[in-house]
């Protein structure tokens, strides 16, 4: 453990709603700018104290724009974590409390924000998969990702059904939520197992689909946190990175069915927040597709390897009601919405701070893992008051 | 060809392959499954005008399902045939849950050629010239795929290209159904493999795997590799995959 650990917190976090993609009247700075007015809101904040801006994944929305639209009195540190999609989400949060545990910034939003309008189709993928993939039809992430869960499933020997609980317990969760572009449409085995193949094995509802919408969290130093409205949700430990032989090398990677959180990362994630995996209490698992989500799980070590991860990977398990370790619990990025998964850290903080559409009880760890099988990957581990 | 066959399966896909031809849209969506109806449009590479529709053949595949090939004639004379797979939907109708032209051919992406960074050019002129180059160090010998500036290994400037025997194993594979690019139209669904090479120090390239209709690839299969060229010059030559031992 390190001077880091419960040195920052989260008090503020705000959301727009999930729209269909490119139906947003509002541009994707201001889809950022409405969030971030509503972390404010939420913490009491007064946005032109924001002094730090921290977004990730090529968001078009710089944060130096951001600040000059909010008016703030000073910009202190304004970073985005390199990586496509939606690797760097949790490193986003790590950074800006890196900022604010060395003393650069005070208060730093983290953002991410999507209006198709604004930022065309796939996002999520600009300058990623180049001509080497795309030459053959390998377009979308979604190929890449079910190339990827093919070896997992045939080699690794993971069962499909692993697959279909991430998906079932999203959908679960997202019946009491209302925000959820899922709410009102529950899913079951047969029309999960019925769906259209997108690209083998991977069916429609193991995709996530993008949304135009935005969230903003704050992140301040613990012992202002008291300044703020609400519960806190300190940042006990965050880790992001690559492995060595794990970057962009179309299809290279080591450890090709890893989600790329490695040994050594994962280690220093739980030994800087002074737990194992066995404390976590809730997780929010970034799930672009379903298969690299239980890679991470695996990796993590939340859920065995090889055909054992069935026996865990069940919807009976993962959800709020029944489950030992509920996970995606306001829907997650396939029945919630996706913005390339900031809407999971939303949901890890308010699983700690309140208003979860689904709150686990006596939540003291709450998990944040982000875009597996991105070329850079991270995560971040919240602890409730108790913790620190 | 219809013993066994759910005589109002025989009619519908007859009155199908009339509305098809007939460009009679309206009746052509009514067939698809709902959830499908983008995804079946635009797999299926039909020409505006046609003039007569076949019924080639019907039958079961198991589970319910029935596959249904359809000759359609164009204006010319020419024909090609489509061949769609059917199940009897919720409402008791016939529905298609996937269509595709066959024989199956690649897709070709105008989504090709160097990369702008220039990394990859000989390996996209290697292709122009019948072979497939990789990057090598020329001070460690290291294999370096994808390329890189400097060798990774010995951190060495001194980067070469060498041609490397189009031979390897099936290391992953997906067969994609959903269309990410107009492009795949008429091709869909397509398998690409992912293809450990023999002799190129474990490095993997992609690829589309050859005539790879109805065959499910088994990961550690033989394959070996033949450069196509392009339909014309707005695209590059590619390595295309071929199980070993089949055709």
């Amino acid at each position: 453990m390190t001077g880091f650990r419960g040195a920052t917190a989260v008090v503020g976090v705000g959301a727009t709603n999930y729209l269909k993609r490119g139906t947003s009247e509002l541009s994707s700075a201001q889809l950022v700018l409405q969030a971030i007015l509503s972390a404010c809101a939420d913490a009491g904040a007064d946005p032109r104290s924001i002094d730090g801006f921290v977004s990730y994944a090529g968001d078009s929305s710089e944060g130096l724009a951001i600040g000059a639209a909010l008016g703030v009195r000073e910009v202190r540190w304004s970073t985005q974590v390199w990586g496509g999609g939606g690797g760097g989400v949790a490193a986003a949060v790590n950074c800006a409390a890196a900022a604010v545990h060395s003393g650069q910034a005070d208060c730093v939003a983290v953002y991410r924000g999507l209006s198709e309008k604004t930022d065309g189709r796939g996002a999520f993928n600009k300058g990623h998969m180049g001509h080497l993939y795309s030459a053959h039809g390998m377009l979308a992430p979604a190929q890449v990702c079910a190339m990827r869960t093919q070896r997992t499933l045939d080699v690794d020997g993971v069962p499909r059904s692993a697959l279909e609980a991430v998906s079932l317990a999203g959908y679960h969760h997202a019946q009491h939520n209302p925000r959820a572009v899922a709410y009102g449409r529950p899913l079951d085995r047969e029309r999960y197992q019925g769906s259209r193949v997108i690209s083998e094995p991977l069916r429609l509802y193991d995709c996530s689909r993008e949304n135009d919408g935005a969230t903003a969290v704050l992140v301040v130093s613990a012992d202002r946190a008291s300044d703020y409205r609400g519960t806190p949700a300190y940042i006990l430990s965050g880790a992001q990175g690559a492995a060595a032989g794990w970057t962009e090398s179309a299809e290279n990677e080591d450890h090709y069915t890893s989600a790329g959180f490695h040994p050594a990362l994962v280690k220093r994630l739980w030994a800087g927040a002074g737990i194992t995996a066995a404390d976590v209490d809730v997780a929010q698992v970034y799930e672009n597709f379903t298969g690299p989500a239980v890679a991470s799980m695996i990796d993590h070590g939340l859920c065995p390897p090889g055909p054992a991860a069935g026996e865990f990977m069940t919807v009976e398990k993962l959800t709020v009601e029944t489950g030992r370790l509920p996970i995606n619990t306001a829907g997650g990025n396939i029945a919630e919405g996706f913005v390339h998964g900031i809407g999971l850290v939303a949901e890890a903080v308010r699983q700690i701070r309140g208003d979860s559409p689904n709150p686990v009880a006596g939540v003291d760890i709450s998990l944040l893992v982000g875009g597996p099988m991105a070329p850079l990957v991270s995560s971040t581990v919240f602890g409730s008051p108790a913790t620190v | 060809m219809t013993a066994g066959i759910p005589p109002d399966l025989i009619a519908t896909v007859e009155t199908h392959g009339k509305a098809v031809a007939a460009a009679d849209n309206r009746t052509v969506l009514g067939d698809f499954m709902p959830d499908r109806i983008g995804q079946l449009i635009a797999s299926a590479d039909v020409p505006s005008v046609l003039k007569g529709s076949e019924v080639r053949n019907i039958a079961a595949v198991g589970d319910g399902l029935y596959d249904a090939i359809i000759r359609y004639t164009k204006p010319d004379d020419d024909s090609f045939e489509l061949r769609s797979r059917w199940t009897r939907f919720a409402d008791g109708t016939w529905r298609v849950v996937s269509v595709r032209n066959i024989p199956d051919t690649p897709p070709w992406t105008s989504l090709a050629g160097p990369s702008d960074d220039g990394l990859d050019t000989p390996h996209w002129d290697g292709l122009r010239v019948g072979k497939l180059m990789l990057q090598r160090c020329r001070d460690c010998a290291g294999w370096i795929w994808s390329p890189r500036p400097i060798c990774p290994s010995c951190h060495s400037f001194r980067l070469g290209w060498e041609q490397v025997d189009p031979a390897g194993s099936v290391f992953s594979w997906t067969r994609t159904w959903q269309p990410f690019t107009p492009e795949s139209t008429g091709h869909l669904p397509y398998v690409v493999v992912l293809v450990e090479l023999d002799h190129a120090g474990g490095r993997r390239v992609m690829g589309i795997l050859a005539n790879a209709d109805g065959v499910t690839p088994r990961i550690g299969a033989e394959v070996r590799g033949e450069i196509e060229q392009p339909p014309d010059d707005a695209y590059w030559p590619l390595v295309r995959w071929h199980l070993v031992g089949e055709p």
